[in-house]
Order: structure tokens, then C-alpha cells, then sequence
């Protein structure tokens, strides 16, 4: 059980694309416990992917059963290791901000339903979750860090985007 | 750097649009060593607009400052306007209320900015930013603005709603509020 301090961007590893997971070993146990005890001693955080720990594995954990966007729609602590989604509907803008970039908040478009597949490193089993909402938002932003992916590379609009359209010729 | 030994400057540059404004502008800043710690930009019509915080370490002054832009300004045809910023004026206070995305449109009509925004400031809500735009046709123009605003603590943003609905009904306009906090992932 360690808590793990969270990389700061510019550090070039949360701009890297993390490497598969081979095997659930010992060390993929320590780094889930590593990413549990870190998220949760983040002051509301939601969600840590390895990355932001300095370890380049596609591995992440998300938990929005104690938040207030998520508590009516979740499945509790997702341990997810190789995470793919594999099917993604609907668009919906929120407000995100990052442990890895702190101070700033960006508007983000995301998938509001997607599916997500996983190897669930609690239970050893491959898993489906169909997820919405909150909870949608929160693993398709950890997971962008798997591919050194920063909601700053997301970011729809610099201000509220209300802008004269052009004429078409 | 820590702040103290850095000096902090509030420069608005406005003027008829054209290519190289900024460029110009940041050009001069950049020769005197000035960061550029916050800004905005924007085209207003047929005006481009700046507002930049700039900082530089300590000793500077603020006629060396108007030294380098004035000429610059001049050469474009902008006006230029520089202000020292007191100690504690240089960063955002931290804001703990919920964040709101206030957006009113209607027939256009005199006073929908004032008449809103004196609501909200009656209030103790703070407005961030604001935008308006004049849309429609001559004919039929609709005015549009969009505001985010921080609420003070313990305010709901259905009570903002509630607020607002008696001028919606007496200007005639569209209102809505919308929480926009940002979410911590």
C-alpha cells in the first residue's frame, strides 16, 4: 500500500502511449493497490491511470460511487487493466479538471453511454461495463491517459463559443 | 518566481482589426523580457481587442513598459492603456461557489445587460465572463449574452433561476442557468 504522487504535466511520460499489460502478476496487484490508495487520497478524485504514478502500463482505476455527479449511476471500483471501449454513443460537453494539470479546468465533449472492456484485475476475468454519465466521462479521461492523452488536447473551446458563422460562397 | 519579486501590469490595446496586432504587440513585450501571465483576445465587431496581465522581474518600471508599446501602438493606430497592479491583484482568488452559465436572449432592447447583471450583483454573484453578441436581422435584432458566474456559498442555482424568472417575464426574453463546476477526475 503506498500512495504515489501525481505526476505534474510537463513530465513527457503523461504525453506517452502506455504498453499492454502481459500477465497479472505480483507487480500489477501492487501497481492497482498503488493507484487505489493514491486516488483515494486525492481530494475528490474520481480516477488515477498509471501513467500519472510514472508507470507506463494500461492500467487505471475509477470509482465514482462517492461523487456527486456519480453516486445514482455506477458500478462501484472499476479495476481496469488493457481497457478498450468498444462501442461509444451520444456527446455531452463537462467542465474537466486534472490532478496532472492542477489550477485549470477545460470544456470537454465525450461520449455520454459507452462500453468498456477490460481485463477487471480484482476478479482476474475479462469484463463488459456499459456506463453513462459521470461515470462514462471519468473512464474515458483516464483512459486518454493510457494514451498520453491530456484534457488540455481536448479542449473544445477557448471561450463560450458563440461566434458570427461565415457566409458560404 | 515567486511573486515578489516579480511586478505585474494590466495592458489593454484596442483598434481597427488587421493582420499583426498581436504579433506586434508581443514583439515588444518579448524584447523587454515581459511574460505574458494571463490574456484575452478577442475581435469585437471590427476592433481587436487586447487584455494581457504581464510580469517582469523586478526592478521595472511602468514607463518602460509604455517606452517599448507606445510606438508600436501608434504605428497601428491603437490606443494603449498600461496599469500597475498592486501586490495581490496579480493572481485569480480561488473561487469555492458553484459555477454557473447564465444565457439570455430576446428582441433586443435597451438595458438587458444592466438589468440582469444588476440582479446578480444585488445578489453577491460574481460574473467571470461575459459576452454579448447583436444578432437577427436589422429589422428584428436578438440580443444574446452569455455569462458565467460564480455563486456565493449555499446559493443553488435554481435559486438563480427563480431570480431571474421576473425579468424574463418583464423584458420578455429567453433565461437559463446551467451548472458548468468543474469535475475533478
Amino acid at each position: 500500500m503506498a500512495v504515489q504522487p501525481i505526476l505534474k504535466y510537463p513530465h513527457p511520460l503523461l504525453k506517452k502511449m502506455a504498453h499492454r499489460v502481459a500477465a497479472l502478476d505480483t507487480a500489477i496487484h501492487t501497481l492497482v493497490q498503488d493507484l487505489l490508495d493514491t486516488m483515494q487520497a486525492g481530494p475528490g478524485s474520481v480516477g488515477v491511470a498509471a501513467p500519472q504514478i510514472g508507470v507506463g502500463l494500461r492500467v487505471c482505476v475509477v470509482d465514482v460511487s462517492s461523487s456527486r455527479h456519480g453516486k445514482d449511476n455506477n458500478h462501484g471500483l472499476l479495476c481496469m487493466v488493457n481497457p478498450e471501449i468498444i462501442s461509444r454513443c451520444g456527446l455531452a460537453v463537462m467542465r474537466e479538471g486534472c490532478m496532472s494539470v492542477p489550477d485549470y479546468t477545460g470544456d470537454v465533449e465525450r461520449a455520454t453511454e459507452i462500453t468498456v472492456r477490460f481485463l477487471d484485475s480484482q476478479s482476474g476475468l475479462e469484463r463488459e461495463v456499459a456506463a453513462s454519465g459521470f461515470e462514462a466521462v471519468a473512464i474515458q479521461h483516464e483512459m486518454d491517459h493510457l494514451d498520453g492523452v491530456l484534457f488540455l488536447d481536448r479542449v473544445i473551446s477557448v471561450s463560450t463559443g458563440l461566434l458570427r458563422r461565415k457566409s458560404y460562397r | 518566481m515567486p511573486h515578489r519579486e516579480l511586478t505585474h501590469y494590466a495592458v489593454s490595446v484596442v483598434g481597427a482589426d488587421r493582420p499583426g496586432i498581436v504579433a506586434g504587440v508581443t514583439e515588444a513585450l518579448y524584447k523587454l523580457g515581459c511574460n505574458i501571465a494571463d490574456s484575452s483576445c478577442a475581435m469585437l465587431a471590427g476592433e481587436f481587442a487586447m487584455i494581457l496581465i504581464v510580469s517582469h522581474k523586478k526592478p521595472f518600471t511602468k514607463a518602460l513598459l509604455i517606452e517599448e508599446l507606445k510606438p508600436v501602438c501608434e504605428r497601428m493606430a491603437m490606443t494603449l492603456s498600461v496599469r500597475h497592479l498592486p501586490l495581490g491583484e496579480e493572481d485569480r482568488k480561488e473561487t469555492l461557489g458553484e459555477i454557473c452559465q447564465i444565457t439570455v436572449y430576446g428582441a433586443d432592447q435597451t438595458g438587458i445587460v444592466y438589468r440582469v447583471t444588476s440582479t446578480l450583483a444585488a445578489h453577491q454573484i460574481n460574473i467571470m465572463d461575459l459576452q454579448t453578441k447583436l444578432a437577427g436581422t436589422e429589422q428584428e435584432p436578438v440580443y444574446i449574452m452569455l455569462l458565467e458566474a460564480v455563486l456565493p456559498d449555499g446559493c443553488a442555482p435554481e435559486a438563480v433561476e427563480q431570480l431571474l424568472d421576473g425579468l424574463k417575464q418583464e423584458l420578455q426574453v429567453e433565461i437559463s442557468v446551467r451548472i458548468v463546476t468543474p469535475v475533478e477526475l
